[in-house]
């Protein structure tokens, strides 16, 4: 808690929004509204999360409060207060003056928010300046978890994912700000490694004491480190509350939607079944070596049945792409075998497949931007080499929930949810035996992702091909597959029944992934 | 160091293919050192001499061999027209081209850096887009357009500096150096554009990655972004154009030594072309290739210098 | 964030095409409208300032600078569209190849390109000019297999970057041929960055032209081409300054209005 001089508890709330209203205006479009009479404070000291979908407006907010405005944006009416100031009228000088030692902010590590071609030493210099002692850099490495002088001399390239977090920490916490503005924080890195993060972020700020504000699309995350937290939707704050009554007893209909929408270990969406039937992939001692040396997947055993639903989870590097990758051709097979259930051998490259095996073995990718040709309508797309009828997609695309009118859309019309449907739709067209999906969910918000799942069950039971799906998201697999896969480093670590191995599980990673899963919505 | 072991090896197997490939080229070409000394007055009979004297019958196979022997030991032939050593005819004209070249680098290159890194992270100043236009320009127009309305500008409107060189090519630097500034302020015309706009594409995508905003909201000041943060990032591309620039001003001056008939290279190679000079035209084709092969390997080992990534691969 | 800089957005196109749009009626029509002979010399009318008669002036040779100028652009643009088509449909043909074969044909074209990469361009052009003749078809061939090269590196990185993305490899697992994709994924998503390379060469092949004309090497006397009246007005500027404006203008805007065309991308 932050006093003032008098040693009296600072009653000036240390972020406020004054019934903020921002729209985005350009010379080609109209003018959009992106927040709606935002009002918000947080005092000294608070934790605070903000939690949204994609276009809430939950990280123009946050940047709002930095300070940081991009051209396009016009405040319609209200006033945001940081730390007393006006940053958005105030000049350039007294923006310096706040930056760092008063205000930071951690944006997500995806892509570079460490200049690739300094050291982490110069980083600090350039933030603290060339009087501060290497020794008190150390320490503020080791604050963040990173201990040893190796660190100060690295570039961004050589840390890893968490690493590099922990350093922007360090950095951001520097010179000692009163407050600390988050956006995304995890969602670049492994849940296991995300969750350390975030308990080393707890940790901190229980200890140095500053004001806290997370943003992120993630309950999950905001329910680590966030006492308070806000809801967001189409630029409204929806609700707010402690988080544990947030998580628990949601009082508004989107935040109710949004905490139902999160895959939980122990709620089933979709009832699982168990038939015998015949395996339509057997794969024996599969070894798959990508660039150079790296085995992607190592001696691996594995098997599909027919309208099976077989789920496999592993963190970034387990193999699981590949291992789809593989099975649909995309990559080769360096040894083992690779069949599909009539005896077919999968290890034959693509272009010398038969129609009748291609067809039968499709898959859907992770990034919604990617799935359709930008040039392209959906109809083009569905039909130019599945050779569709009109019917046919027409039917292909009611069966995933997509409207007719979508046939003469563009991808660039079309939302993250809806990309990924027509992908969907037009591997569908092919009438697959076996449907792989890489992650197609990952890339869209949770409340989404729920509807895209039962979408996707209701489709499997009507059309009765096998579905593989890999994930990163333990909960996502555990409340939709009938059988697990547990890959971690390109190995088969676990395999069995959802019940069984999420039960019981044999294998202490199998263990921790739970337990961390698990963590997250625990309030 | 692998890798630029391999470009070395490639780079000089490429000029040696080359340097073959345009020797059997020119001698292609119809006429030779006879015929272009004694040009349309010469009989059969003279031209044959001609040739008899300076083993111009050998097979081309023959011919070729020898040339190369040469060339390894630093000897670049003779000359039959002008009766002179080639080496001794190139010097001075290279000395020259170097020196008009050297003024247009340095007036156009750390101006250009300079002026495109401010324009790529202040785009919306007027002066800006006044330079901006100016420069885009200055890059479409021709070299002689740029060259002849400068001489109309600062020669003829405003007598500033001499019109057309009348020093020879041997004359002392100092003689040398009132011609030189027309044509230098042309050619820097013609680069400065070149790299500025480079740089300032450059630093506009540098600017969206998150390394400077994060730089800037952690306190780190603007003109240390400036300095540290962003021009290192946004160089690379600009070293290339730099390389293919500068080799530029050593091979490509032919039209403003023309307009100006300033005595560097160019001139010499138009003036060795009309005349059918083979034995000259050669060597600086020659010239040409391994200056751009000598900075496309510069360049490729300064942006690896820029850039830790390329150069700790493997870590 | 960055913005492209532009004047006035709204009438930015319309200049940009109407100057295009003009010099290519210009170019076509030359020789159909009224005008006075290119080559029609008079000597009584040497150097003359602009008058009812000559619009523009004469030439050293008595010729009408309107007529010249307005033929002058005919030449280099012939040779400017020849020569850019031959080296946009061999480059992008080279490029695309390369980055679909994969393997040693593209390591093999590779080389090629860098090989040709390397070639001193403008010596070349002097030399082929000087050596045989000035034939624009001799030229036309030379230019484009010249300038093919930076054509085939685009179209190989672009082509590359592009097999990566998802969509195609879908249209892989969906049995697609390779020329199907080719035409179906490829080229759609190809052809704007090509199309701006394309542009960039046609500009640099007419420079070229018309600096081989100012040189005495391109188009020949008594051809009217900007480069060379250029050159051959040079020394008579003070007398007629239009003689030397005049081609300069009308090369100045041409080169001007496609680079507009080319920034809008």
């Amino acid at each position: 808690m932050s006093v003032n001089a008098d040693n009296v508890p600072d009653p000036t709330p240390v972020l406020e929004f004054s019934d903020v209203s921002v729209e985005v205006r350009n010379e080609r479009s109209r003018s959009r509204a992106i927040l709606d009479s935002i009002s918000l404070r947080i005092e000294h000291g608070e934790t605070v999360g903000i939690v949204g979908g994609s276009g809430s407006g939950k990280s123009t907010l946050l940047r709002l409060a930095a300070g940081v405005f991009s051209a396009d944006l016009v405040l319609v009416h209200g006033r945001v207060s940081t730390v007393g100031t006006d940053l958005l009228g105030a000049t350039l000088a007294e923006r310096e003056k706040i930056y760092g030692s008063v205000v930071a902010l951690v944006a997500q590590s995806i892509g570079e928010a460490l200049t690739p071609h300094l050291t982490v030493l110069s980083h600090f210099r350039d933030t603290v300046g060339r009087e501060v002692q290497n020794e008190q850099l150390l320490q503020s490495l080791a604050e963040v978890g990173l201990v040893g002088e190796k660190y100060l001399k690295r570039f961004p390239h050589q840390l890893s994912g968490g690493e590099r977090q922990r350093v922007l920490l360090a950095l951001a916490l520097a010179r000692s700000p009163q407050l600390l503005l988050l956006d995304e924080p995890t969602s670049a890195l492994d849940a296991g490694i995300g969750t350390a993060v975030l308990a080393t972020i707890k940790r901190v700020q229980q200890i140095r004491g500053f004001a806290l504000v997370c943003v992120s699309h993630d309950l999950g995350v905001v329910s680590q480190i966030a006492k308070r937290t806000a809801v967001m939707n189409a630029g409204r704050i929806v609700e707010t509350g402690a988080t544990a009554q947030v998580l628990q007893a949601p009082a508004h209909a989107y935040t109710k939607v949004l905490v139902s929408s999160i895959p939980k270990l122990d709620q089933r969406v979709r009832e699982s079944s168990s038939r015998k039937s015949e395996a339509v992939i057997v794969c024996r001692n599969l070894t798959v070596v990508r660039g150079g040396a790296t085995r992607a997947i190592e001696s691996l055993d594995f098997e599909v049945k027919k309208g099976e639903v077989v789920g496999i989870i592993g963190e970034s590097g387990s193999g699981k792409s590949s291992l789809l990758a593989a099975i649909c051709g995309l990559v080769p097979v360096t040894s083992g075998t690779l069949h599909s259930g009539d005896g077919y051998d999968l290890s034959t490259a693509l272009h010398l497949r038969p129609r009748r095996i291609l067809s039968s073995i499709q898959m859907v990718f992770q990034n919604p931007d990617d799935s359709l040709n930008p040039a392209r309508t959906v109809a083009q797309s569905l039909s130019r080499y599945t050779h569709a009828t009109n019917d046919q997609m027409c039917a292909g695309l009611r069966s995933v929930g997509l409207d007719e009118q979508f046939l003469s859309r563009r991808p660039r019309e079309m939302s993250g949810g809806e990309k990924q449907r027509a992908a969907i739709a037009r591997a569908l067209l092919s009438n697959p035996q076996i449907l792989l999906l890489d992650e197609v969910t990952s890339a869209l918000d949770v409340t989404v992702q729920a509807a895209v799942m039962k979408t996707l069950a209701e489709v499997q039971q009507t059309m009765e091909f096998a579905l593989v799906i890999v994930s990163h998201d333990i909960a996502l697999i555990a409340s939709f597959v009938d059988r697990i896969l547990v890959l971690r480093n390109g190995r088969l670590i676990e395999q069995g029944l959802v019940a069984n191995v999420i039960g019981s599980p044999a294998d202490s990673y199998t263990r921790s992934l739970i337990e961390i899963s698990a963590q997250r919505v625990l309030v | 160091m692998k890798d630029l072991a391999r470009r070395v090896i490639f780079s000089l197997t490429t000029f040696v293919a080359l340097a073959a490939v345009s020797f059997l080229g020119v001698d292609a070409l119809p006429g030779d050192g006879c015929t272009a000394l004694l040009g349309r007055f010469g009989s059969p009979a003279k031209v044959e001499a001609c040739r008899a004297e300076n083993q111009l019958n050998n097979p081309v196979l023959v011919r070729l061999r020898d040339w190369s022997y040469d060339l390894a030991r630093g000897d670049l032939g003779y000359s039959i027209k002008r009766d002179e050593q080639v080496l001794k005819i190139i010097l001075p004209r290279l000395r020259n081209t170097a020196i008009m070249g050297a003024v247009a680098a340095l007036l156009a290159f750390p101006s250009a850096i300079a002026v495109g890194l401010m324009l790529g992270r202040y785009p919306r100043s007027r002066i800006g887009r006044a330079i901006n236009q100016l420069s885009v320009i200055a890059m479409t127009l021709p070299e002689f357009v740029i060259a002849t309305m400068l001489w109309l500008l600062l020669s003829i409107w405003i007598p500033l500096f001499p019109g057309v060189n009348v020093v020879p090519s041997n004359a002392t630097v100092l003689q040398l150096l009132p011609n030189v500034w027309l044509p230098a302020l042309t050619l820097a015309a013609v680069i400065f554009a070149h790299a500025m706009r480079t740089m300032r594409a450059s630093v506009a995508i540098i600017q969206t990655m998150p390394f400077v905003e994060s730089a800037r909201l952690r306190g780190t000041k603007e003109r240390v972004t400036i300095a540290r943060h962003i021009l290192p990032a946004a160089l690379p591309p600009v070293v290339n154009v730099i390389a293919v620039d500068g080799a530029w001003l050593l091979t490509g001056t032919f039209v403003t030594e023309a307009v100006f008939n300033y005595q560097g290279l160019g001139r010499l190679a138009i003036d060795a072309i009309s005349d059918r000079d083979t034995a000259l035209i050669l060597p600086i084709v020659l010239f040409g290739l391994a200056v751009y092969l000598a900075a496309s390997l510069s360049a490729d080992m300064c942006v690896r210098l820029l850039d830790p990534r390329l150069r700790t691969a493997g870590q | 964030m960055n913005s492209s800089l532009r004047l006035r957005s709204g009438q930015l196109p319309v200049v940009v095409f109407g100057t295009l749009g003009l010099h290519a009626l210009v170019a076509l029509l030359a020789p159909y409208l009224p005008l006075l002979p290119t080559d029609a010399q008079n000597s009584a009318a040497l150097l003359q300032p602009p008058s009812a008669a000559y619009w523009l002036g004469t030439d050293s040779l008595g010729r009408d600078v309107f007529s010249r100028v307005l033929h002058g652009g005919r030449p280099s643009l012939v040779i400017a569209f020849a020569a850019t088509g031959i080296s946009a449909v061999s480059g992008i043909f080279i490029g695309a190849l390369a980055a679909l074969a994969g393997g040693w044909i593209d390591e093999a074209l590779s080389r090629v390109v860098d090989f040709m990469l390397a070639l001193p361009t403008l010596i070349l052009l002097l030399l082929i000019s000087s050596f045989f003749g000035q034939d624009p078809v001799i030229l036309s061939l030379a230019l484009g297999f010249m300038y093919a090269a930076p054509i085939a590196r685009v179209a190989r990185s672009t082509t590359q970057a592009l097999l990566a993305r998802d969509f195609v490899r879908v249209a892989r697992l969906q049995g697609g041929s390779r020329l199907s994709i080719l035409t179906g994924e490829i080229l759609p998503n190809v052809w704007r960055v090509v199309f701006t390379e394309v542009t960039m060469q046609f500009t640099w092949i007419l420079l070229a032209f018309s600096s081989l004309s100012f040189l005495g090497l391109g188009a020949s006397p008594p051809t009217p081409e900007w480069g060379l009246m250029i050159a051959e007005s040079r020394s008579y500027m003070t007398l007629n300054p239009l003689l030397v404006i005049a081609p300069i203008l009308m090369l100045a805007t041409l080169v001007l209005a496609i680079q507009g065309l080319v920034d809008r991308e």
